[in-house]
Parts: structure tokens; sequence; C-alpha cells
């Protein structure tokens, strides 16, 4: 009875509990996943393109499937249902398959002007929950049913879900390390820098409009700012020596990153023009890549002031600098979780490099990863996922799995090696 | 009882699910953010504060280290060798103090400066093996071109003649994912540069 009553609580205010760290999985009650049928889109009128509809019925299984939160399947039965609204006798033989939710869509495409609605029902209660219609283009397909996949979970879990948004990156594809973008899901990579010179370390603006990176193009390693919709690359911070590791604060307001204008690299602030930098370290050790923490108020980063690369945590000012791993001899790139208790990094062993994820105040050092190298973790918005680059045995991209570590898949298509992803928000 | 406990669950939580949200239908329009071109770049620089770091070359010549393997090969295309008239000086691993025989290249090289290009300005790049996160190696690199340019300055070079650079891991001079290679890498080049 006391195991009924708390699945009972989980249910009824996963708000509440989505508002604590971490995420909460929605199971059903007892053992069974909750099981989501996604039905083919229909067409309406004189629609064109076919393949629309397995789009969006793949967009929206696979990224319901990364969640964890349910288990989707792409699947049509033969119903009697026209039209979006369903009678009570549409829904038996979805329950007689064993589905607890249904996903139902219906899109016009008339050359480019794209109408898609959604409807997302509960089964078991033949009653609606949500819906969605969404006006665009033909090429905003994918990104709608993003978008409504972030309303299922919104749905599921009280907190909506980080599906609509995109991970920048570096390859090599062409010779020269270029900052690409693509979706998520590693659909639409879209080349940006095109300077063939060396391009390191994108970082999304909180807007998720801008990016910023470091460059070689002007030849000493220089920190820009570009919109992802122009093709301007705006000098930052062009400081003597090492302008690296930049990372937006989440008001957008300031830029950490590491300069090594005074002898060896220092962590500093800087306005998002570059103007009136703020020290915050002073050792002559190797400080360098800053991750702000949720609130802007501490920031975490890399220092071999011990000897060998550790995280250390500091106030936003510079002020109290506790060391934060504690296991290791060769812990790196840091970046703090979107709810603030978490911090992922990686590790180099004698095996290569892995992903971990430590409490903020240095307990629950969790190994995530343990295959090949895995490097520069990265967290989605909402803090479900975490992106990283690895080269594993047979094949090297980027990948994206739970928190936890679980659901480990590549989403770079092809195989590619690509470095240092940096998710945008939503 | 189990299977009506699920059944009953499954009504309750959807009821609970259904409570917060109804059907609300939401048009969503298509709109490219444009982000207007800001301001110029800054080149302002904030007073230089001078670090006492050590630069004095430590006696000891460390041992090579082999502890670190890595399954990975390095991407970058190898540079192409640069026309240098100096030698290059090797590291150990993770370390940019001067070895005994980088000092000696080094003693090498000062003379060749002094007495053979006078008032030439000469760039040193500081390089890494591929192991270790790009960044860190970046900050290594230029600790290691620093070490060597310190170095130079207390043989006589002119500290206005030397300028220094890093290229962490992104310019190998070999490929290969062994002690061969990665010896190969961690190294100091001098270029003469207009």
């Amino acid at each position: 009875m006391k195991i009924f009553l708390l699945i009972l609580f989980l249910f009824v205010f996963p708000s509440i509990l989505s508002a604590q760290s971490g995420y909460i999985e929605v199971t059903a009650p007892v053992n069974r996943q909750l099981k989501l049928a996604v039905d083919s889109p229909r067409p309406l009128g004189a629609s064109t393109g076919s393949e629309s509809s397995t789009q969006v019925a793949d967009v929206i299984t696979f990224d319901m499937n990364m969640s964890g939160a349910v288990a989707a399947e792409s699947r049509s039965l033969q119903t009697a249902a026209k039209g979006m609204s369903l009678a009570d006798a549409d829904f038996v033989p979805w329950q007689t398959a064993g589905f607890d939710m249904l996903v139902r869509s219906e899109y016009s495409l008339n050359g480019n002007q794209l109408t898609i609605e959604f409807h997302l029902f509960d089964v078991i209660n033949r009653k609606l929950i949500t819906a969605k219609r969404y006006l665009g283009k033909a090429k905003d397909l994918r990104r709608f049913s993003h978008s409504f996949a972030d309303e299922i979970l919104l749905a599921m879990t009280g907190e909506r879900g980080a599906f609509a948004t995109r991970i920048a990156y570096v390859s090599a594809q062409t010779g020269n390390k270029e900052i690409y973008v693509m979706d998520w899901d590693g659909h639409n990579p879209l080349p940006l820098t095109k300077n063939r010179s060396i391009n390191m370390n994108p970082d999304f603006s909180p807007d998720g409009r801008e990016i910023i990176f470091t460059s070689y193009k002007r030849g000493n390693p220089d920190l820009y700012r570009r919109a992802l919709s122009s093709t301007a690359e705006i000098a930052v911070s062009a400081r003597k020596w090492l302008n690296i590791t930049g990372n937006w604060s989440p008001d957008g307001s300031r830029i950490a990153l590491a300069l090594s204008k005074d002898g060896d690299a220092e962590i500093y602030t800087l306005a998002r023009d570059g103007s009136h930098p703020r020290r915050l370290t002073v050792n002559p050790a190797l400080d360098l890549y800053p991750a702000w923490s949720p609130d802007g108020k501490q920031i975490a980063f890399v220092s071999d002031r011990l000897g060998k690369p550790q995280i250390f945590i500091m106030n936003a000012d510079g002020g109290a600098v506790r060391r934060l791993t504690t296991s290791g001899s060769y812990n790196v790139n840091p970046r703090w979780s979107p709810k603030g208790d978490k911090i992922a990094y990686s590790r180099m062993t004698a095996g290569g490099f892995n992903i971990f994820t430590i409490a903020t105040d240095g307990t629950s050092d969790n190994q995530l990863t343990s295959v090949g190298n895995n490097e520069n973790p990265s967290w989605s918005e909402d803090g479900r996922f975490i992106c990283f680059s690895s080269k594993r045995s047979g094949s090297s991209g980027i990948y994206v799995m739970r928190a936890d570590g679980s659901g480990q898949t590549k989403v770079s298509k092809g195989n590619r090696v690509y470095f240092q992803p940096s998710w945008s928000a939503r | 009882m189990r299977k009506n406990t699920v059944m009953l669950l499954s009504v309750i939580s959807m009821a609970a699910l259904l409570a917060g949200g109804c059907a609300n239908k939401e048009a969503v329009k298509k709109e490219e953010a444009v982000v207007p071109v800001v301001s110029a770049p800054k080149a302002e620089e904030a007073k230089p504060v001078e670090q006492a770091k050590t630069a004095e070359p430590v006696k000891e010549v460390q041992p090579a280290q082999s502890e670190v393997v890595s399954a990975s090969t390095a991407q970058t295309p190898v540079q192409a060798p640069a026309e240098s008239m100096f030698e290059t000086i090797y590291f150990d691993f993770d370390k940019s103090d001067l070895r005994q025989d980088a000092r000696d290249v080094l003693s090498k090289n000062a003379e060749a400066i002094l007495k053979s290009m006078p008032g030439a300005k000469i760039q040193i790049a500081g390089h890494c093996d591929e192991r270790g996160s790009a960044e860190y190696n970046l900050a290594l690199g230029e600790r290691r071109a620093k070490s060597a340019q310190k170095y130079l300055i207390t043989l006589g070079v002119k500290a206005e003649d030397l300028s220094v650079i890093s290229y962490g891991k992104e310019k190998p001079a070999v490929l290969g994912d062994d002690e061969a290679a990665w010896a190969k890498n961690r190294r100091d080049e001098f270029v003469v540069v207009k």
C-alpha cells in the first residue's frame, strides 16, 4: 500500500519532483514502462512528400525513446477514425495493442507551406492530453516534430524537453578544423566557419542565436563571436597569447575564458563585446576551461596548481576557491549541469578519456562511459542528456547519453571524428 | 488483483496528466532570429601583470613517460616542415621544463641568432603530443614555448626579437600513436618571421 501511495504521488505531483535536482523517470506502475504509439501522419488535401510522414514518426519515436520516459514505437493500425478527434471505439485497437498513449498528426504541404497538427491521446482514459498546431516551411518539419516531443515530455514529467535544440561541434572533414552545427539528433549538419584555419571550442549563447569560439584565422588563438544567421565573425578578445575556452554566462552578459596575456593561462570574465576584463585567478599554474554555474554565482575550471590538471570551483568574483575532483590524476572539461547539482567532466586514465559526473560538493563521483576516448561533455538544457565526443572501437562521432550514462547513442552521421560538442539552449 | 492495480494506477496517472493540461492550439510562426552585427572588436589591453613564474631550467632530466596510452590517432594534417635554420627542442610528457639536450640545442640556436642574424624576429611555437585534452595542451604548449623564450633571453637574445605561440596538439610533426611519434610532437619549433 505504501508503494501504491508513493507511485500515486509520483504521478499526481510530477512537477514538484522535477523541480528538484536531476529528473524523474516516469515509468508505469509496478515495473512496466509506459508505451507510446506514434501513428503515421495523415496528409491532407493535395499534400506532397510521403517521406514527410515517416520523418515525423521517426523524430518523435527517436526523441521519446532517448528520453527514457516511455517506450515509443512507430505504429499504424487500421481504425475507423477519420480526422483528429477519436471516438471511444477508436482507442480500442491501440489499447488492445498494449499502448498507454498515442500521438496522431495530420499535415498539409502546399508547395513550401507546411501546416502540421499533433494530438497526444491518453489511450486508457480515451482523452486528449495535449495538442499543438504549427505553421511554417517544409524544412521545419523535423523541428516541429521535435517541438511536439518536448510537449509530450512536458505532459508526462511536468518539464518540457529540449529536443528542438542544436549541437555545435568541430570537424576536420575538410582537412581543417571548422565549426558546424547540427540538430541534436545529428540531422541537418551545417558548416559555420570556412576560414581554413584552426577553429575550436564553440559555445552557444544562452539565447541559442550566437556562438563564441577560438580561431587561429588571424594567426593568434583569438576568441570570436558569430550569430548563426550571419557570416560575420567578430573578434571578442584578441589579446596577446591565448584567448581560449570561452563560456557564456547564463544571462548572456559576460563571457568567461582563459587569457595568457599575464604570462600563463588565467581565468577572466569579459563583457560580451570583450571589454571590461576582470581577472579571477592569480596563480602561476595553468587555469582554463571555465564553466559557469546556472545561477551565475560560481565558476568551475581546470587548474594544474597542484601539479596535474584538476577541477576547482570558485565564486564568480574569483573568491572561495576549492578543489572539486580528488580522484584521478587528469581531470578536465568541466560543464555545470543546468540544475546546478552536478558537474560533468572528462578524466584521462591509462585507457583513455571517460566522462564522469560529480556532485558540486565532491560526492557521487560517477563514471558514465567506459569504452574508448570520451571528451568534452555538454548538457542539454533540461539536464536530461549529456553530449560528448567519442572515439570508440569501430565508431566515432558525437554521442548523446542520459545524465546517468544510460542510452549512449551516436547521433552524428557517418564515421568521422568530431570534437568539442556544445549543446544549445532551447 | 495485480492487474487491476496496474490499470487503476494507469487511470489515475492519466487523470493527473490531464488535470494539468487541456488541449490548446498554438500557432507557431517561423521566425529567424536576426541578430544585429554588434560593435567592432576591442583590442584594449588591461595592464599586464608581470608573472614571477619561474623560468629557471630544471636540472633533472625527466625519464620518458609512457604510462598514458591513447587509442586515438591525430586528425590534424601534419604540418609542412617549417623552413627553419634552427633546431627543434623536445620535452617530456606533460612537462615544460628544459631537458639538458634541449638546453644544448637552445645554446646553439642562441649562438646562431646572435652571430648570423642579429635583429631577426624569431617565433617560438610550442606543441604537444596527441594525449591530453586539446585545451590543456594549448596552455601547456605555450608554457613550453615560454620556457625556451626565457632561456634564450638568459643567453643574450633580445626579448623583443622573440615571440611565442602555442598550437597545442593541433599541428603534430608526425602522425602516430606510440611513444616514438609522441616524443617527436612534444616540441618547440623556431621560425624566422617578418
